[in-house]
């Protein structure tokens, strides 16, 4: 009667309604969401290499910012962009924006109005423990009026291109004969002074590459990287990260932030608590609960298998 | 500050609203989840031709073809005749074949432009990677410059930055800082580095954070020439036998067993370690969309003048709520469908 029951309840668990792994991640979203634990971040090498890079620009340069990205990748990507925007307004580097994706441009132009514009650090923002002082001075740097750039004056927004890998290269050749030598705004490219004779992708100091997937860091090193020796950095979704770390052991890439969690750390890289950082929290717990779901499945598929064969003994 | 358009506002609501009518189909497929599906696709759709059109029909071809003059003309031409042959596929089937040109065409384009990019970026390059010298040795910290010729001594100063740079919890500003401090005075070890007086107080805690023999600073840099990273041969021999190992298993022109058939089996096994973590990546992707949009409904990746505006989490419960609502009513309308139903059947 005992064994009946026993095999009874693993055959419940084997039919087990997937239902509740989702109910169990939701309750483990949202508790750590609104009761952080407060669990430290540790910058990788990777994340590092990216700040380094940035950190070596220096006033008045410039460089091409690339947002290959639609609204669904917003959660990973936003936070490194608001970080190394944030780095870039500190140390007062001029940007041209442009996107290879087309569900990209009404999400960007608001992002360029509240962010690039605007200051997004908000006045009233604490300043962080341990702050050393020299980026006390940055953070106020960003939050007052010389963190809000003016457009075709500190920065340059160029719009979306459709062609996908035929841009790319097609910037790497000439960037304003692929954008008809204006900007989006209907600027002519060679009336904005910083711009007139930045013609190839090559002539910008830093190429900062934000991307979903394709086409996106591995098409521009592709088409441009290997052929123009471009100096690249780039931020990627988790689910990428695999595909593109060999290019940076290779040094086509100079650095590179997967996903949210490497936000979270290039959040603190910069100092700016963001989304990244209450994210890569709450992503901890999230993980918990898989591998817990990964243990609970590989048991009751074992214990199975054992009875099985008992059974098939018997 | 100012104040959200009434348009950003209800699409924020409609934001919510949609969520909640997604998250709907764990309970079972229903009108609320059908409502949100196909309004997706239809808008997506919708958009995806706005923007073409605007984008690339109309700059690239209508503008063109208005404003043309001269020669150039056939060139837009050509344009517009493949396009026109894409839809022949479509419309004709004695035709259809002309469609294939279009399609050639493009193809054709693409491949060219992978192939070269292909065998620049991942062949030659991803090939130089692997054949590294495998004899790894420490960045000695304390490498002088003192070639005569100026240019000499400048390229070696901006190779020993470089390779400072490489080691961890040393930045490129704290290279420069490290090869002027050994130029004064050659450190005795990795700890005098941390004593430097020109390092900031963070840099300071960066390298002493990085401080570590297998993998950390103390890995990869040293006080004296020519001393091994154990670690550092250790991964490349592993990065070396692994990718052969891996090429094994596709390799199918021997049997793969007794050797070959062991190697084989190690290189299934690098392989699911790869895939192991993707599959971990994706999983903590698809955590963060979910994340993503707690964060929203909460307001939190916004300022707090917009949350404000927005009331995510009250906009969240009257989603909720007439999503509720609106299932207990579906469900009753069927189950009288139901109990409706062999009667009206049968009556047909």
């Amino acid at each position: 009667m005992a064994e009946a029951r026993k095999q009874d309840w693993i055959d419940k668990l084997h039919d087990f309604d997937r239902r509740w792994i989702f109910l169990a991640m939701g309750i483990a979203i949202i508790v750590p969401f609104f009761f952080p634990l407060g669990l430290p971040v540790q910058v990788s090498p990777m994340v590092r290499s990216v700040y380094d890079t940035v950190e070596e620009l220096h006033e008045g340069d410039v460089v091409f910012l690339s947002l290959d990205m639609d609204p669904a990748s917003v959660p990973e990507l936003q936070p490194f962009y608001k970080a190394v925007l944030l780095q870039l307004k500190q140390k007062r580097v001029k940007i041209a924006i442009a996107t290879t994706w087309y569900a990209a441009p009404p999400m960007l132009e608001r992002w360029i109005r509240e962010t690039v514009e605007a200051n997004f650090v908000p006045d009233d923002a604490p300043a962080e423990k341990g702050l050393p002082d020299r980026d006390h001075v940055k953070n106020k740097l960003a939050k007052s009026k010389e963190g809000r750039y003016v457009k075709n004056v500190d920065y340059v927004w160029l719009g979306f291109r459709e062609g996908k890998e035929a841009v790319i290269s097609g910037m790497g050749k000439d960037l304003h004969d692929t954008f008809d030598g204006r900007a989006a705004d209907g600027t002519k490219l060679s009336d904005i002074p910083w711009m007139k004779d930045r013609r190839q992708l090559k002539d910008f100091k830093l190429l900062i590459l934000v991307s979903a997937g394709f086409p996106g860091i591995k098409e521009y090193v592709q088409q441009v990287q290997a052929r123009y020796k471009l100096r690249m950095v780039g931020s990627c979704t988790a689910v990428s990260t695999t595909d593109l770390t060999p290019y940076y052991d290779s040094g086509q890439l100079l650095g590179l932030a997967g996903g949210m969690t490497a936000a979270a750390e290039y959040e603190k890289l910069v100092n700016h608590r963001g989304s990244g950082t209450q994210g890569a929290e709450v992503l901890n717990v999230g993980h918990i609960v898989v591998i817990l779901a990964i243990i609970f499945g590989n048991i009751i598929f074992f214990v199975g298998r054992a009875r099985e064969r008992k059974r098939r003994a018997a | 500050m100012t104040d959200l358009p009434m348009i950003d506002l209800l699409g924020f609501w409609l934001g919510i609203f949609l969520t909640f009518c997604i998250l709907s189909f764990l309970y079972k497929d229903n009108p609320f989840y059908k409502f949100a599906e196909h309004l997706f696709i239809g808008v997506s759709i919708s958009y995806v031709i706005t923007q073409q059109y605007y984008n690339v029909l109309r700059p690239k071809l209508v503008d063109r073809l208005a404003h043309a003059d001269h020669w150039f003309w056939t060139w837009d031409v050509f344009a517009l005749i493949l396009v026109v042959l894409m839809f022949v596929k479509v419309m004709s089937s004695r035709l259809g074949w002309l469609g294939r040109y279009p399609l050639a065409f493009v193809v054709a384009l693409y491949a060219g432009l992978q192939i070269n990019g292909v065998a620049q970026a991942d062949l030659g390059q991803q090939i130089q990677r692997a054949t590294k010298n495998m004899d790894l040795r420490k960045v000695n910290v304390n490498k002088m410059c003192k070639q005569s010729d100026d240019d000499e001594r400048k390229a070696c100063i901006e190779r020993q930055e470089k390779a400072l740079a490489g080691v961890p919890g040393i930045s490129s500003v704290v290279a420069v800082k490290v090869r002027k401090g050994a130029e004064q005075k050659p450190f005795g070890s990795l700890d005098d580095i941390a004593k430097l007086a020109t390092l900031s107080e963070a840099e300071r805690s960066t390298f002493s954070a990085a401080r570590g023999s297998v993998i950390g600073t103390d890995a990869k840099a040293a006080t004296t020439s020519g001393q091994r990273d154990w670690f550092g041969i250790f991964s490349q021999i592993l990065l070396f036998i692994g990718l052969l190992a891996s090429l094994v298993y596709f390799y199918f022109s021997v049997e793969h067993k007794g050797t070959i058939g062991k190697i084989s089996r190690f290189g299934v096994w690098v392989l699911m370690i790869g895939f192991g973590a993707s599959f971990g990546l994706t999983v903590q992707g698809r955590i963060a969309l979910a994340i993503g949009r707690v964060q929203d409904v909460a307001g939190t990746n916004m300022t707090k003048h917009q949350a404000d505006q927005i009331h995510g989490p009250v906009v969240a419960l009257v989603s909720v709520g007439i999503i509720i609502a609106g299932l207990v009513i579906w469900e009753l309308r069927e189950k009288r469908k139901r109990q409706a139903g062999p009667t009206s059947g049968g009556e047909k």
